[in-house]
């Protein structure tokens, strides 16, 4: 009954959107200009589901852009490949006033690869069109469709993903069969969509209008999290010649276990009857599959291979073990194979992950969230997680590129969610220990032992790895005090779960403390002060501190016997809020003068309101970080 | 840059134990044990051996000559971070009618297990091609059971229709070389000026006959052998403020320079100054382009309508079509289309542009010449005899009286007579339509000028107040627009430096001289910043260093291999006058400074004093050169030094009774 009273209402409503095709950029509100580099004036997408192998996806946009910052909104690119097939570009470019000043279409595209780096293959593609307009504001207005011959994957909508672009309106409508089933994902959506149906279809429809600018404001949370969304995932699909259907993470893992991990875990009975013998005479489970990931680390490496259902399907680990390399994907099932040739048990799970924390939606099962795999074992209650593709990293250790967030693990009895370690303030450390000698000329010579743990533990890891001239060049980089010179560095690590990295570092500084009459200047953090933080007038966005850590620096200055014994001594310092905590002590003991200085930041979402008082503790570290005695000479 | 003339003159020599290729599969005892520190203690991997070999030869089914290249490598892989060593990508170009291909791959492992050298060889399958854009196609593959300690061995031919830069060598890469050889066979039909580039000399250089090599339209043809040996070559490394890397890495470049049929039919190709002159200016994509005023003849009085002298139709002019045609960001000397379609189109490559700047200039009868030079990226370019392909830019060079200006339309913010910082290389060659052409130095016509002048007073609370007044001229004022067009607005440019620097609220701002850009950019703002709480008054420390303080050194390398390029010579000018609160007494005060760079390279002053209440300071920071060689590096990093080591002492004042 409902379906008819919305049909008929529809009927008798003007028909709105492309039939007035006025594009003055003149007729655009001041508020939808304000702090805008471009407008969105109108954008239609359109998913239509005809068959689980053939959905269509029709965008219609108009976009204004109004100056140079906003081209970038202007540029078009369409991502394809064997399975999701461009059928048609077309477009018109008008100027400020709305004449058309030209027309383009797919010829004007240039086309590339869509993977950088070094990939072994893909088949990822991308069009891409860069309209030169040189006077603003200028209006381009562009349709595209997209036959996809998979429904696995329905293109979601997210109107206002961009900052600094305005958008008067945006609409999604999906259209599917009226028996299809689909679950629907909506986020910041104020009240529900529009919904139509005959006998033949079943109309869904979305739509926002005057969306003013933003502009992006630091330690803000990820906006995928807060930002109006849709995302759509039909119960019964279709992907490169696989047929299943899901409603949930354990359906979707159950599919996945069985139709592209199952088969691929078979070894050669040579690699089984060694990996038997790798792990004879261990009893303990961890131990073997510690011997095993040794083995895995030694044995194999990271090469990107997309390829396999659309990136979905990890190579057959009877390949890894010839080849000696594999993606996330193919190292994952290696060792999964290997462990099972050992009998231990794990579980492939799909993780988002970068230092940024994203988990899986615990509600909405689908196949884009995610785009690593690490390896889980249960181990009897003794949680133990992996990374495959990091010949480096020590067993069970994830680091903070996919500590805490919930993951997806496959199993043989279906999809399950977890969650993994997270890497605590108090456990992300960085404890610096120096012995400085002061000469009565201001030279510096000193030692220093750094311990770097948790999630600080990689903080070297891009200087570890040179060879050792290049260490002095980054460190003097790091450092980067006016004339410091390494003269020896040595690198140990406690490759554990809890794993530790210390730098014993030598070095001399010329003229660290210089001579001006009859002082001495000397600053006392020269190792670690805390940059500024942006001041904001209207913060609008709650604020976000993804990781937090603890640094402890310990300085011990040997002044010389050219210094007046009587000092000026420092206040200590300590400050203490909700986001940190900041302690400064300078202490003197004869000619040896001691610095302390510890910093915590504290991981956790704040109200916007806040901000004032995160930007203030942080500017007021970075003040206290630069203080400077100055002693007087005798 | 260096370049050399090989000679290539053949004094055939009796050299008869000649290099050749070595032999796939057999890996020794002394390459698998081979000391990394003979060559490169640092080194993750070495090249141990590197062969190549280049003819030209007949395709046996089109019937056409072709370029066949053959390559092979053997790489000592030490430790795992040497193991992207063996990730190979080779680029191939295709055309409309040509492709390049890459046949008889082949690639192999070998691990030194139990005694033995294993090899794990490369499947076919696990070559991957991957079109990357319309003209380059990518094969890509990597090494298989690849261990720490291992050696990897790859070879392949490629075939070529491009004759016309034969193929190039580099000697030089990212990994260090014990030994690299290429041999190439050039019929004596073909002539081809060769140059090396680079750092590094040749070890061995070798000419001798080779015997009726080519048969092509009937004939037997005899070939030079030339071979090019270099041994123990060091990985080249990257510096900053440096042009392109080719300028400095070693390698062997060819280009044609004539062709002489059997019949005694010669087809000259690059080979005189003069050549390239008449070639230029008749090219359809070139000369005919810079000819075209006609376009501009009906347009031309309207554009200059308001000018009265040459100078200022220039100026008009130049104003006119970089407001007219948007850079489609390319380079180029040739145009793309015609200068008459990007007109109207308002959207052009580089050359485009410029080539319709020089038609409109010579519609207003201006003398215009253009000038194709070679970017910064792009390298430098060969001065011993023409190598078009070297060039990649164009710009118009406008003679008005007895001075000369270099314009470039392509980049809106920059003032009339600056080039672009990436045409800052070296020089340029002036094509003129009806002279010979001629080298002309490509320099920054300005200094990148920067002067700050604040005035304000310290009050009692501890808050100074005051006006700060900042002019920038040349590539610094370019820079600063560009920042400020970036932003979107002024209000937004400055809400973001307010934002960037705690501490200091900026109460008002003004902003002129923003769209002229042949004006000094201004920029005025009453600011407010925190010095100390006020409440020790009567003995505090005051740091005048808090406009653009030099914290760290630029220059912070114990060595510099290459010259620093900064492009142009910078000024950097600050003025402070701050009215204190009370009489005061200046106890401490950072040293009065004067010092220089060697050969008049830069300077750097620094003077403050006390009269009255006023406190003042006036600094002058100078780099005179645009171009630094390595020898003046250590010189640039004391310089450095002792500026932040002067700005980090502070005025201690006390107050008078």
């Amino acid at each position: 009954m409902k379906y008819i009273i919305a049909l008929v209402s529809l009927l008798l409503l003007p028909r709105p959107g492309f039939t007035q095709l006025n594009f003055d950029a003149d007729l655009i509100s001041p508020q939808l200009r304000n702090r805008a580099n471009a407008c969105i004036r109108n954008e239609a997408i359109t998913v239509d589901m005809i068959a689980d192998d053939h959905v269509t996806y029709l965008q219609k946009k108009t976009i204004t852009v109004f100056n140079q910052n906003g081209d970038d909104n202007a540029r078009i690119a369409i991502g394809y490949d064997k399975n999701n097939a461009i059928k048609s570009i077309k477009g018109e470019i008008y100027n400020a006033g709305g004449i058309l000043i030209r027309k383009f279409n797919q010829n004007d595209f240039s086309d590339m690869s869509a993977v950088d780096g070094f990939s072994l293959f893909t088949d990822s593609r991308l069009k891409l069109f860069t309209p030169s307009v040189n006077q603003y504001p200028y209006t381009i207005s562009y349709d595209v469709e997209i036959r996809n011959k998979q429904n696995l994957i329905i293109h979601d909508w997210m109107p206002t993903a961009q900052h600094n672009v305005s958008v008067e309106k945006s609409s999604y409508t999906f259209i599917s069969k009226p028996a299809d089933q689909v679950r629907i994902k909506t986020q910041n959506y104020p009240g529900k969509p529009i919904e139509s149906a005959d006998e033949k279809h079943k109309k869904l429809c979305w739509s926002i209008s005057n969306h003013f600018a933003t502009k992006s404001e630091p330690f803000s949370p990820d906006p995928e999290n807060y930002l109006t969304k849709v995302q759509i995932a039909p119960r019964q699909f279709y992907y490169y010649g696989h047929k299943g259907n899901y409603n949930n993470w354990q359906d979707l893992g159950q599919w996945i276990y069985d139709d592209l991990l199952k088969e691929r875990t078979v070894l050669p009975a040579a690699t089984v009857q060694m990996v038997k013998d790798l792990v004879k005479g261990e009893n303990n489970d961890k131990e073997k599959a510690r011997k095993i990931y040794r083995f895995l680390q030694e044995k194999t490496r990271y090469i990107s291979v997309q390829i396999g259902i659309g990136g979905f399907q990890p190579v057959a680990a009877s390949e890894v073990d010839r080849l000696g390399y594999g993606d996330c994907k193919a190292l994952v099932n290696y060792m999964q194979s290997l462990l099972k040739a050992a009998d231990i048990e794990s579980y492939y799970c799909v993780v988002q992950a970068g230092s940024v924390k994203k988990s899986v939606d615990p509600d909405y099962a689908s196949m884009t969230q995610g785009n690593h795999i690490i390896l889980c074992m249960p181990l009897k209650g003794d949680t133990t997680w992996l990374e495959c593709t990091n010949q480096k990293i020590p067993f069970g250790f994830l680091s903070d590129f996919t500590d805490d967030r919930t993951v997806f693990a496959c199993t043989p009895t279906g999809g399950k969610l977890m969650h993994t370690p997270k890497l605590t303030t108090q456990h992300n450390l960085q404890i610096r220990k120096a012995m400085l000698t002061v000469n009565p000329d201001g030279d510096v010579t000193g030692k220093m032992n750094t311990i770097f743990s948790g999630g600080q533990y990689d903080n070297r890891e891009s200087i570890t790895d040179k060879p050792l001239s290049e260490q002095y060049k980054l460190l003097r980089a790091v450092y980067n005090i006016d004339n410091i010179n390494i003269e020896g560095v040595l690198f140990t690590e406690k490759k554990e779960s809890n794993p530790q990295l210390t730098e014993d570092v030598q070095f001399s500084i010329r003229s660290y403390a210089p001579l001006n009459g009859r002082k001495m200047y000397l600053q006392l953090n020269a190792f670690n002060v805390q940059p500024t933080v942006q001041e904001l007038r209207n913060r609008t966005l709650p604020v976000y501190i993804n990781r937090g850590f603890t640094d402890e620096d310990t300085l011990e200055f040997n002044l010389p016997d050219n210094l007046k014994p009587e000092l000026v001594l420092v206040e200590d310092k300590h400050f203490n809020n909700p986001f940190g905590e900041y302690l400064l002590k300078v202490s003197k003991d004869g000619s040896k003068l001691t610095y302390f200085r510890k910093l915590v930041l504290h991981d956790g979402t704040f109200p916007a309101e806040k901000y004032a008082d995160f930007s203030k503790f942080i500017n007021d570290v970075h003040m206290a970080d630069r203080l400077k005695l100055v002693l007087s000479l005798k | 840059m260096k370049t050399f003339l090989l000679s290539l003159v053949l004094c055939f020599s009796a050299w008869s134990a000649f290099a050749q290729n070595f032999t796939y599969g057999q890996v020794t005892h002394d390459e698998m044990d081979f000391d990394r520190k003979k060559i490169d203690s640092n080194a993750n991997a070495v090249v141990l051996k590197e062969f190549g070999t280049a003819c030209i030869q007949k395709d046996d089914i089109s019937g056409q000559l072709e370029l066949v290249f053959e390559y092979h490598t053997k790489i000592k892989i030490y430790n795992k971070n040497g193991f992207s060593a063996a990730n190979i990508i080779i680029p191939t170009y295709k055309g409309a009618n040509y492709e390049e291909l890459i046949t008889e791959l082949k690639a192999s492992t070998f691990n030194f297990i139990d005694g033995n050298f294993a090899e794990t060889v490369m499947d076919r399958k696990a070559v991957f091609k991957e079109n990357r854009s319309k003209y380059i196609q990518l094969t890509k593959f990597t090494l298989p059971n690849l261990r720490e300690g291992a050696i990897i061995e790859y070879s392949y031919k490629l075939k070529s229709p491009r004759l016309f830069n034969f193929k190039t060598w580099e000697f030089q890469s990212d990994l260090p070389k014990v030994s690299s050889e290429y041999q190439v066979f050039i019929p004596g039909i073909y002539n081809y000026n060769v140059s090396l580039k680079g750092y590094q000399k040749l070890s061995d250089q070798k000419a001798e006959l080779s015997k009726e090599c080519l048969r092509f339209d009937g004939a037997n043809i005899d070939c030079s052998k030339i071979t090019y040996l270099m041994k123990d070559i060091p990985a080249f490394v990257e510096e900053e403020n440096m042009t392109a890397p080719s300028n400095f890495k070693s390698a062997i470049y060819f280009e044609l320079s004539d062709l002489t049929y059997p019949n005694g039919a010669k087809t000259s190709y690059t080979k005189t100054w003069k050549d390239v002159d008449y070639e230029l200016t008749t090219d359809q994509s070139f000369g005919s382009q810079m000819k075209k005023k006609d376009i501009y003849k009906d347009l031309i009085t309207g554009i200059t309508q308001n000018a009265p002298d040459d100078l200022q139709k220039a100026r008009a002019i130049f104003n006119y079509i970089k407001k007219q045609i948007k850079w489609n960001n390319y380079y180029g000397v040739f145009s793309e289309n015609s200068i008459k379609k990007s007109l109207e189109s308002r959207s052009g490559s580089v050359a485009d542009i410029n080539l319709n700047l020089i038609a409109a200039l010579s519609a207003a009868n201006l003398d215009a010449e253009a000038v194709i030079l070679s970017t910064r990226e792009n390298g430098t370019i060969n001065k011993l005899y023409p190598v078009i392909s070297d060039f990649n830019y164009v710009v118009a060079k406008v003679n008005i009286g007895d001075k000369s200006y270099l314009l470039d339309a392509s980049e809106p913010l920059l003032p009339f007579g600056l080039l672009p910082l990436r045409c800052i290389n070296d020089q340029g060659r002036v094509i003129n339509l009806k002279k010979a052409s001629y080298w002309i130095d490509l320099n920054a016509s300005q200094k990148s000028i920067t002067s700050y002048i604040l005035a304000g007073k310290l009050n009692a609370d501890g808050k100074l107040t005051g006006n700060l007044i900042t002019y920038t001229q040349g590539y610094a004022a370019y820079n600063k627009r560009k920042d400020i067009q970036k932003s979107g607005s002024i209000d937004e440019y400055v809400e973001k430096i307010d934002e960037r620097l705690p501490r200091i609220k900026i109460l008002h701002h003004e902003i002129d001289n923003l769209d002229s850009i042949e004006n000094i950019l201004t920029e005025k703002y009453e600011v407010e910043f925190t010095v100390n709480d006020g409440s020790s008054n009567k003995q505090f420390y005051l740091s005048p260093f808090f406009i653009n303080a030099i914290t760290k050194n630029p220059f912070n390398l114990n060595e510099r291999n290459y010259p620093v390029d900064l492009g142009a010579a910078t000024d950097e000018r600050i003025s402070i006058q701050i009215t204190l609160p009370d009489q005061y007494e200046l106890l401490e005060k950072p040293k009065d400074m004067a010092i220089g760079l060697p050969e008049s390279g830069g300077k750097y002053l620094l003077n403050t004093s006390l009269e009255n209440n006023q406190l003042s300071l006036h600094q002058v920071l100078q780099l005179n050169k645009a171009v630094y060689e390595p020898s003046q590096y250590l010189y640039l990093k004391t310089f450095y030094s002792k500026i932040i080591q002067n700005q980090k002492s502070e005025y201690l004042l006390k107050k008078a009774n």
